[in-house]
């Protein structure tokens, strides 16, 4: 069980969708209509480049000190899927863009 | 928990459910969104929307989507007020059908029959969902389904009048005032939508699920 949760989390990035409410997105609408939420989940270990590598040392030997900066790439959407439409529980229709990935990558 | 009570509020709201299904379709998700979105943009002060823009966009949708999500959408079978409600909105009447004033109904009809594509699907609808003739049998009833649908985003543009569950009336956005002596004539007209059997059966034989098959389009 414990390897299958170790593999599970080095899972390479990639698209996963689940199926969950307007309401549950938190965007401040009130629907019960049901969409599929696809989001990008995974590492990113072999997409490590010669930057990530020399951003962590330079900031290793103290020559970075008080920027916030990220030494590895990040599992994010490359684009995101089309609009979504949906009718409130007040009767009013809403559409919201860039809710929902369409294609993951390390960047 | 509050995911128990929306899978609950689902169950009971068969609109809702079919809305599921068009969203978690890609196609669907997508044609539906434009639609709605066309038809809910503001244009300016003066006009809340495009009602031309709206028709066109609703158009697209039944020309393109398969019926098996399309006519769940439309012909959805209620219990509930909330569960009508959304089925009449699913046109976005607001803009595709309600207009300041009412025509008079033949005038409608005149408009329509001037224009090729709605003069041929109006004389499908009344071949094909004919009120009067015991010959609307099962057999016909997608027919006339089909028919009904193909009125959508023209200028009879039908739609249910309100949210009744218990008793839906379909109609057109007109009335039979001012008709002068073709007042019997526009009373007929009409109700071929508000006293159709055919299309009544039609719909509650779609939502029961009783010996429809649905081919995609």
């Amino acid at each position: 069980n414990r390897m299958k949760r170790a593999k599970a989390r080095h899972k390479p990035c990639s698209l996963k969708e689940l199926e969950v409410t307007i309401s549950e997105l938190g965007l401040g609408y009130n629907s019960d209509e049901t969409v599929l939420f696809r989001y990008c989940s995974g590492t990113c270990e072999s997409a490590v480049r010669n930057y990530d590598v020399s951003l962590k040392h330079v900031r290793s030997i103290r020559k970075i000190r008080k920027e916030k900066v990220r030494a590895r790439p990040c599992c994010r959407p490359l684009s995101y899927d089309d609009d979504v439409s949906f009718l409130d529980t007040g009767n009013r229709y809403y559409t919201v863009n860039e809710v929902s990935a369409k294609e993951c990558g390390c960047v | 928990m509050k995911g128990t009570d929306s899978a609950a509020a689902s169950r009971s709201n068969p609109c809702l459910e079919a809305a599921k299904a068009c969203n978690l379709n890609d196609n669907c998700k997508k044609l539906r969104s434009a639609y709605i979105s066309t038809c809910n943009k503001e244009v300016s002060a003066s006009e809340h929307c495009s009602q031309r823009r709206c028709r066109k966009a609703l158009r697209h949708f039944f020309d393109q989507v398969p019926s098996a999500y399309s006519y769940r959408l439309l012909f959805c079978p209620c219990k509930d007020q909330a569960c009508a409600e959304r089925r009449r909105q699913t046109i976005v009447p607001d803009c595709s059908y309600q207009e300041t004033e009412k025509p008079n109904c033949l005038t409608l009809r005149s408009q329509c029959r001037a224009e090729p594509l709605c003069r041929s699907r109006l004389a499908d609808f009344h071949s094909n969902c004919q009120a009067f003739l015991t010959s609307c049998s099962r057999d016909n009833y997608q027919a006339c389904l089909d028919s009904y649908t193909g009125l959508i985003g023209l200028d009879l543009t039908p739609n249910y009048v309100d949210a009744s569950f218990s008793n839906p009336m379909i109609s057109l956005w007109c009335s039979c005032q001012g008709s002068g002596n073709m007042e019997e004539e526009c009373e007929k007209f009409l109700k071929d939508f508000t006293e159709n059997a055919c299309l009544r059966n039609a719909i509650q034989a779609f939502g029961n699920g009783t010996g429809l098959t649905f081919s995609p389009k």
